[in-house]
């Protein structure tokens, strides 16, 4: 067990730290999620609509299209050195693989995602609602369960000859339990609906995080079989 | 079976098929009462239910497969795969042409985001997936293996946006088959309903196996190309 955690930590720190070194995908994803934002301001007469009654559904889109965008490029250092060969028949088992490059995929997310939040309320003057750590909550929860699927079906679409322009159509239709849950929880909190309410959502969110990282880790091993 | 068999085994069901449903179109039209309420307009349920049935039928198929052929590796698993992947979206298709097409006169609206309807769009949406990786793979055995997986994911992830979209709202007539208390369709409109199911099923059976015979030729064929090239 112990070996097993240090091993998917190896990988955790490994692809975090060529992370900071290069500071790319947090660049663009955190970038993506600004921009993201000012667009939605021009999209948006907000003399007709209150940003508050709509912000949860573009707070998770953006964290949804962004996130593509820095999950997608997961495997895209060791596909081009020809370095997965090198992770692959390091003596970690295929699983510990998954699981330390979703952690990673995740410790860069959750930022964003809470960027997400802060650049929004900043841009709308929203109202962090009911209970802002309950929100913070279920962000982190969609967040996984996100990055536990995008990160399997990355491997999958990045030896594909589509790359990463196959991977909207392979997790969109998955990611839908996700946002239902996810936007129905961060709505209800914006508006200031009582936390029990949304307890639901979140236990939900909690299930779907914890069945695709099952899926992911039970998988992996057939999608980088070679 | 044979390649040879399953064509033959597959022509024969087809043809039974395709007999059984203009037997069905002929009590939808001529034999079966017409429901109170919504009118002519019902009829199309007819066609729409088997759809469905038989594109989840074949999906499930698809899925079952797909999780044998990683665990066997089999090919003729990987070839009963797509052979089914290919019927559920063929049926698939109906089903979400002919519920619009009765959602128009009976919800006065085209499209509505219904559990029913959303989770079929997006099952379909899946196997377009399923369809996609295995043509973007230069190595077929690649192509195998991800299309696999993706339909396997696909399958465990429907419970949950069945779930989902179920809670989102619901619109979708209740179930009037396959209940409890026994079924609440009327008699005629029971035999026509049952008739068509089977005559649905017979019909993707047979296309199932023709199309899995041919997948079957079109593999033999890139070998034999290979061993000539070669």
């Amino acid at each position: 067990m112990t070996l097993y955690l240090s091993q998917v930590s190896a990988i955790v720190w490994k692809d975090l730290m060529l992370e900071f070194r290069t500071r790319e995908r947090l660049a663009a994803m955190g970038a993506f999620a600004v921009l993201a934002g000012v667009l939605f301001n021009y999209s948006l007469d907000t003399a007709r609509v209150a940003p508050q009654d709509v912000a949860a559904g573009l707070v998770w889109m953006t964290i949804v299209f962004g996130g593509l965008l820095g999950v997608g490029r997961t495997f895209h250092l060791e596909a081009q050195d020809g370095a997965m060969q090198g992770v692959l028949t390091s003596p970690a088992p295929k699983d510990a693989v998954y699981l330390g490059k979703t952690l990673a995929n995740f410790a860069l997310l959750f930022p964003v995602a809470l960027l997400v939040l802060g650049v929004f309320t900043l841009f709308f003057g929203l109202d962090l609602g009911s209970s802002p750590g309950t929100l913070v909550l279920a962000l982190a929860l969609g967040a996984l369960g996100f990055v536990a699927l995008s990160t399997l079906f990355a491997a999958v679409s990045s030896e594909t000859h589509m790359g990463e322009t196959l991977l909207p159509i392979l997790v969109f239709p998955l990611l839908v339990p996700m946002v239902i849950y996810g936007v129905g929880a961060t709505g209800r909190i914006l508006v200031g609906r009582p936390v029990e309410e949304v307890m639901g959502n979140v236990r939900m969110l909690a299930a779907f995080a914890v069945l695709a990282l099952a899926v992911g880790a039970g998988l992996f091993r057939f999608v980088v079989e070679d | 079976m044979s390649t040879k068999g399953m064509r033959r085994a597959g022509t024969g069901l087809a043809v039974v098929g395709l007999l059984g449903l203009m037997f069905v179109y002929w009590l939808s039209f001529f034999w079966v009462s017409t429901e109170a309420n919504q009118g002519v307009a019902q009829r199309i349920f007819y066609v729409h239910v088997p759809a469905a049935w038989t594109a989840f039928l074949a999906f499930g198929l698809c899925a079952l497969t797909s999780a044998m052929y990683l665990w066997l590796r089999d090919d003729r698993l990987d070839r009963a795969a797509v052979a089914a992947a290919e019927g559920g979206m063929v049926f698939g298709a109906i089903m979400l042409t002919t519920g619009p097409l009765w959602g128009r006169i009976a919800w006065g609206t085209y499209w509505t985001w219904e559990p029913r309807l959303t989770l079929t769009l997006l099952l379909w949406f899946i196997f377009l997936g399923y369809f996609m990786v295995r043509s973007s793979t230069e190595n077929p055995e690649k192509g195998k293996r991800f299309a696999a997986v993706v339909a396997i994911v696909g399958a465990l992830d429907i419970p949950f946006i069945h779930l989902s979209v179920l809670w989102f709202r619901s619109l979708h007539p209740q179930p009037v088959v396959v209940k409890p208390d026994g079924p609440t369709l009327p008699g005629d409109m029971l035999t026509t309903l049952l008739t068509s199911v089977a005559a649905f099923t017979v019909l993707f059976l047979g296309l199932f196996m023709l199309r899995y015979a041919l997948e079957g030729l079109h593999r033999e064929l890139d070998a034999r190309a290979r061993r000539v090239a070669a």
